[in-house]
C-alpha cells in the first residue's frame, strides 16, 4: 500500500512537471477550460432574466446544484483522467496498456497515475465561483448536518463519476473502440444532476434513480440543504444515501475493472 | 473541379464506413435533445411565448441544434491541426490544388454523411416523440436548404481559420477548444439567442456565429420576414467570404514560417 502511494506520488510528479513544460500553453488551456464552464453556466443563468424559475427553482437554487456537479466533475476528471474512456480506449488500441501490464506494479495505480489533467483546475475554480454566487443569491441557513451533507455530496459525486469512467474504460477491453454511448451516463448524468431532477421525463428520472442512483447524489441532498419539499415523497433519510450511492458505484466499477483485467486479451498491436 | 468532387466522394465513402461512431453519435445526441427539451418545458411553465419564441419553437430548436452537431462538427474539428503535427501538410501543400479547397472538398463529404445519417435520422426520431414545427411552404423550405448549405460553408471557413493556429504553436488544442466555446454560445447552440438578454444578442450580431445555427433555425421556424430572410442569407455569404479571405491571408503568413521535421 505504502509502495503504491509512493509510486502514485511519483507518477503525479511526472505528469505535473511535463504539463508545466509549456507555461503559456498550459495557462491558455487553464483559462480555456474555465471559460468553457463559465459560458455553459452563463447560457443557463442569463435566460433567468426572461424566465424567473426552472421548474419552480430560483437561479440561486439551481446554481447550488449546478456548481456542485461542475466542481465535483472537474475534480473527478482531473484525478481519474487515466480512466477517461476515450483516452483509455486509445491505449488499448495502440497497445500502450500492454506495456503497463508488463510492469511489476499495481495496474490500477499505474493507470490512475498515467494522466492527471491539471487544466481541469480552471473548471474547478469556476465551479467554486458559481458556488459562492449561488450562496449570495440564495443564502443557506447552515447547520452542522447541512455542512456535512454538502461535503459528502461533493465526495460522493467524485466517487460516482470516477466509477462511471472506470466502467467505461473497462468496456473498451472488449469493444477496443471507446464507445460514445458511455457519454450518456457520464456527461448526460452530469447534465441531469446539474438541474432539478423533477423536470425530466419520468422514465429517465426513474432510470437515474433506481438503475443508476444519480438522484441521491445531488437532488436529494440539495432538497435537504435548501429546505425544499420532496415531490416524490421518499423517506426522510433519502438525502443521506449520497455516500452510499457514490461508493457503491465506485466499488462495483472496481470489481468490474478487476474482472475485465483478468479476461483482457490484447489487440496484438 | 474534378479533383474536388473526387475528394468529396472518397471522404463521403470513408465517413459512411464509420457506422459504429454514427450510431453512438445518434444515440448521444438524441438523449441530450430530450434533456434540453425538458428544460424548455420547465422554463416556459405555461407561458405561450418568450422573446418571440414559442415553446414548440424552442423544442424544435433543441432538436435542430442536436441535428446540426455532426453536420457542422460543432464540438471539435482538429483534422487540419493534426496534419500540421504529423507533417502531412507538407505533401498536401504540394498538391496541384488550392489548400482551402482541398480541405473543403473533404469536409463536404463528411458534412453530407452527417447531415443525412445523423441530422435527418435525429429529426425523424424527435418527430416521433415531440410535436415539432415544420416549414410551411416550398419557398421557405428552399430558403432553409440554402441557409443550411451556407451555414456549412461559414462553419468550415471558421474551422479552417482557427486550425491554422497549429502553424504557430506546438499545442493548438487548447486554443481551438477556447474558440469552439465561443461558437457554442453565440451560435445559439447552448440556448436560442432570443432567450438571452438584449445586450448578449447585440454582442452576437458582431460575430459570424449566429449565422451558423441560430439564423438557420429562425428561418426554419418562420420567425423572419421575406426581406429579413434574404438579408440573413446575404450576411451568411458575407461572413463566409470574410473568413475565407482571412484564412487565405493567415495561411500564407503561416506557410512562410512552416518547418517540417523529417522522419
Amino acid at each position: 500500500m505504502k509502495h503504491a502511494l509512493n509510486l502514485y506520488r511519483r507518477l503525479l510528479g511526472v505528469q505535473i512537471r511535463s504539463q508545466m513544460q509549456y507555461r503559456a500553453s498550459f495557462a491558455l488551456e487553464l483559462v480555456g477550460t474555465g471559460l468553457i464552464a463559465l459560458f455553459e453556466y452563463a447560457s443557463l443563468a442569463l435566460v433567468f432574466e426572461r424566465f424567473d424559475n426552472l421548474g419552480g427553482w430560483t437561479l440561486g437554487q439551481v446554481a447550488f446544484l449546478y456548481d456542485m456537479a461542475e466542481f465535483s466533475f472537474g475534480i473527478m476528471d482531473m484525478i481519474f483522467a487515466g480512466f477517461d474512456p476515450s483516452l483509455f480506449g486509445q491505449n488499448v488500441r495502440r497497445g500502450t496498456f500492454d506495456q503497463l501490464l508488463l510492469r511489476p506494479v499495481n495496474i490500477s495505480v499505474q493507470v490512475l497515475g498515467s494522466e492527471f489533467t491539471l487544466r481541469r483546475i480552471g473548471k474547478i475554480i469556476v465551479g467554486a465561483g458559481i458556488f459562492a454566487s449561488a450562496l449570495a443569491l440564495n443564502p443557506v441557513a447552515w447547520t452542522p448536518p447541512k455542512a456535512l451533507l454538502a461535503t459528502l455530496m461533493a465526495v460522493s459525486q467524485v466517487a460516482f463519476f470516477g466509477g462511471l469512467f472506470i466502467i467505461g474504460a473497462t468496456i473498451t477491453f472488449w469493444t477496443v473502440e471507446s464507445i460514445e454511448v458511455v457519454n450518456i451516463f457520464t456527461y448526460g448524468g452530469n447534465y441531469m444532476i446539474s438541474h432539478p431532477m423533477h423536470i425530466f421525463p419520468a422514465g429517465l428520472r426513474q432510470f437515474f434513480t433506481y438503475i443508476i442512483p444519480a438522484i441521491f447524489l445531488a437532488y436529494y441532498p440539495a432538497l435537504y440543504i435548501l429546505e425544499l419539499p420532496d415531490p416524490f415523497r421518499l423517506p426522510a433519510f433519502a438525502p443521506w444515501l449520497a455516500p452510499l450511492a457514490g461508493l457503491s458505484v465506485l466499488m462495483a466499477a472496481l470489481a468490474f475493472w478487476r474482472f475485465g483485467i483478468r479476461y483482457y486479451q490484447s489487440t496484438g498491436t | 473541379m474534378r479533383i474536388f468532387w473526387e475528394l468529396t466522394k472518397t471522404s463521403l465513402q470513408r465517413h459512411l464506413t464509420y457506422r459504429a461512431a454514427t450510431i453512438a453519435g445518434l444515440v448521444t445526441n438524441f438523449f441530450f435533445g430530450i434533456l434540453r427539451a425538458a428544460i424548455f418545458v420547465a422554463l416556459y411553465d405555461q407561458q405561450a411565448e418568450v422573446g418571440g419564441l414559442s415553446l414548440q419553437g424552442a423544442i424544435t430548436f433543441a432538436a435542430l441544434a442536436q441535428a446540426f452537431i455532426g453536420y457542422l462538427s460543432l464540438f471539435s474539428w482538429f483534422e487540419l491541426m493534426n496534419s500540421v503535427y504529423t507533417g502531412d501538410i507538407s505533401s498536401d501543400l504540394l498538391k496541384p490544388m488550392n489548400y482551402f479547397a482541398f480541405w473543403l472538398a473533404q469536409d463536404l463529404g463528411r458534412a453530407l454523411v452527417n447531415l443525412l445519417l445523423r441530422g435527418l435520422v435525429l429529426m425523424a426520431g424527435y418527430a416521433l416523440i415531440f410535436d415539432l414545427i415544420w416549414p410551411k411552404s416550398i419557398l421557405q423550405m428552399l430558403a432553409v436548404l440554402v441557409a443550411i448549405a451556407f451555414s456549412w460553408l461559414l462553419s468550415f471557413a471558421w474551422r479552417f481559420l482557427i486550425n491554422l493556429s497549429a502553424l504557430w504553436t506546438p499545442n493548438a488544442r487548447g486554443i481551438l477548444r477556447f474558440f469552439f466555446v465561443f461558437s457554442w454560445f453565440f451560435s445559439g447552440f447552448l440556448m436560442p439567442l432570443r432567450l438571452y438578454p438584449d445586450w448578449v444578442q447585440s454582442i452576437s450580431r458582431f460575430t459570424p456565429f449566429p449565422h451558423m445555427l441560430n439564423s438557420v433555425v429562425e428561418i426554419y421556424l418562420n420567425m423572419l420576414s421575406g426581406p429579413e430572410v434574404l438579408l440573413t442569407l446575404l450576411a451568411q455569404l458575407l461572413w463566409a467570404t470574410i473568413l475565407i479571405a482571412a484564412g487565405q491571408f493567415v495561411l500564407r503568413a503561416g506557410v512562410r514560417r512552416l518547418v517540417i521535421l523529417g522522419g
